[in-house]
């Protein structure tokens, strides 16, 4: 005759009777406390605060709306940054005066005078070329074509004529 | 019994614990370690064993702790930890299983399930309790970790078929067919031991 399955159940239940000596789980947690302790001298307070924390930011949910404002803020700076208002900065005195190339010229000459055995070496010149910011201009070019304007009672203008 | 009972609930036990409460700790210990060592012991049949791997599975939670959100209940929590780490342990043991028992509690003879198993017109009246116990645990280790697993939450600790699953992370379904075919496992195998 085998065993059925609700007699093998019946049998597996009897299993919660087989059972650690008596006092078992205090004397199971004084040891806990003892590895605990060898434990935290074993390891060094900069690796017991990074687990913490490493164990804080993985488990770490981001909200949705998190999302949504971290774009909304990339936004806001890339309007900024766009709108050019960081580079209305105050022109430095030095160089409001002069051209690009008469700023470059002494920076030059020292880079140049460098390479001569006989020059004498001026620092001021390098701190100065240092210093220079170059600001790109927007001009019209100088190589484009002339456009020629058949009907002569037009006005002469740049945008392109779409009329043939 | 009196003891858990009058325990503050785990949330706050857990948030205390957070806090650098470590006697907080101590109380979700009291609570949850005969529960988590029946749960190893019966998964590995060695008593030896599940009281290492009790001591690292209450480790690896506390440093753990910080990361616990409340999402599952920690009780469920605690549970997968040692589901995953008894798995990992038994896996690595391979085959060379060397049975530690626990005494079985004198309790026992007064169990109606014992007394029904032992009743004259069942196979198991002339099995004495010690011989039994041994070929229930041989049966066991036979079984698959997983099922093994299964089996112990279900007909063991009583857990409901949801529970597992949850702590597994698989379907329920999964859960009811793991245990119909461990307890076919387990006939067969109590079977050939009654033959011999």
């Amino acid at each position: 005759m085998m065993l059925d399955e609700q007699q093998v159940q019946q049998l597996l239940r009897l299993k919660r009777f087989e059972q650690p000596p008596p006092g078992y789980f205090d004397q199971a947690l004084q040891e806990f406390h003892r590895r605990q302790r060898a434990e935290l001298l074993r390891r060094s307070a900069l690796r017991i605060w990074w687990e913490r924390t490493a164990s804080g930011l993985f488990s770490l949910r981001v909200p949705n709306y998190a999302y949504g404002g971290a774009f909304a803020v990339f936004c806001v700076l890339a309007a900024l940054v766009g709108s050019g208002v960081f580079n209305n900065l105050p022109p430095e005195p030095e160089l409001a005066s002069s051209s690009a190339v008469d700023s470059i010229a002494p920076g030059a000459r020292a880079v140049a005078g460098r390479l001569t055995l006989n020059h004498k070496f001026e620092w001021a010149d390098f701190e100065r070329t240092a210093r220079l910011r170059l600001a790109p201009s927007i001009a019209p070019s100088n190589t484009s074509l002339p456009r020629y304007v058949l009907d002569g009672r037009r006005p002469v203008s740049t945008e392109a004529s779409f009329n043939f | 019994m009196d003891e858990e009972a009058s325990l503050p609930d785990d949330e706050t036990l857990v948030r205390r614990t957070q806090n650098g409460d470590t006697r907080a700790f101590d109380a979700l210990w009291q609570k949850y370690s005969p529960r988590i060592y029946s749960l190893i012991y019966n998964m590995t049949s060695n008593h030896e064993d599940a009281n290492d791997l009790l001591l690292e599975i209450f480790s690896k939670a506390y440093r753990s702790i910080n990361g616990f959100r409340g999402r599952s209940s920690f009780y469920t929590w605690i549970h997968a930890i040692a589901v995953n780490m008894t798995i990992n342990f038994v896996k690595k043991r391979g085959r060379r299983v060397q049975m530690s028992l626990d005494d079985m509690d004198a309790n026992v003879q007064n169990d109606k399930d014992f007394l029904e198993l032992t009743a004259t017109n069942t196979p198991l009246r002339e099995v004495d309790l010690a011989e039994l116990q041994k070929r229930l645990n041989e049966a066991m280790q036979k079984l698959s970790v997983e099922h093994r697993a299964v089996v112990t939450m279900f007909d063991i600790q009583g857990m409901p078929h949801a529970e597992i699953a949850r702590i597994l992370g698989v379907p329920e379904a999964t859960v009811r067919s793991r245990l119909f075919y461990a307890h076919r496992q387990l006939q067969n195998y109590l079977e050939e031991f009654r033959k011999k």
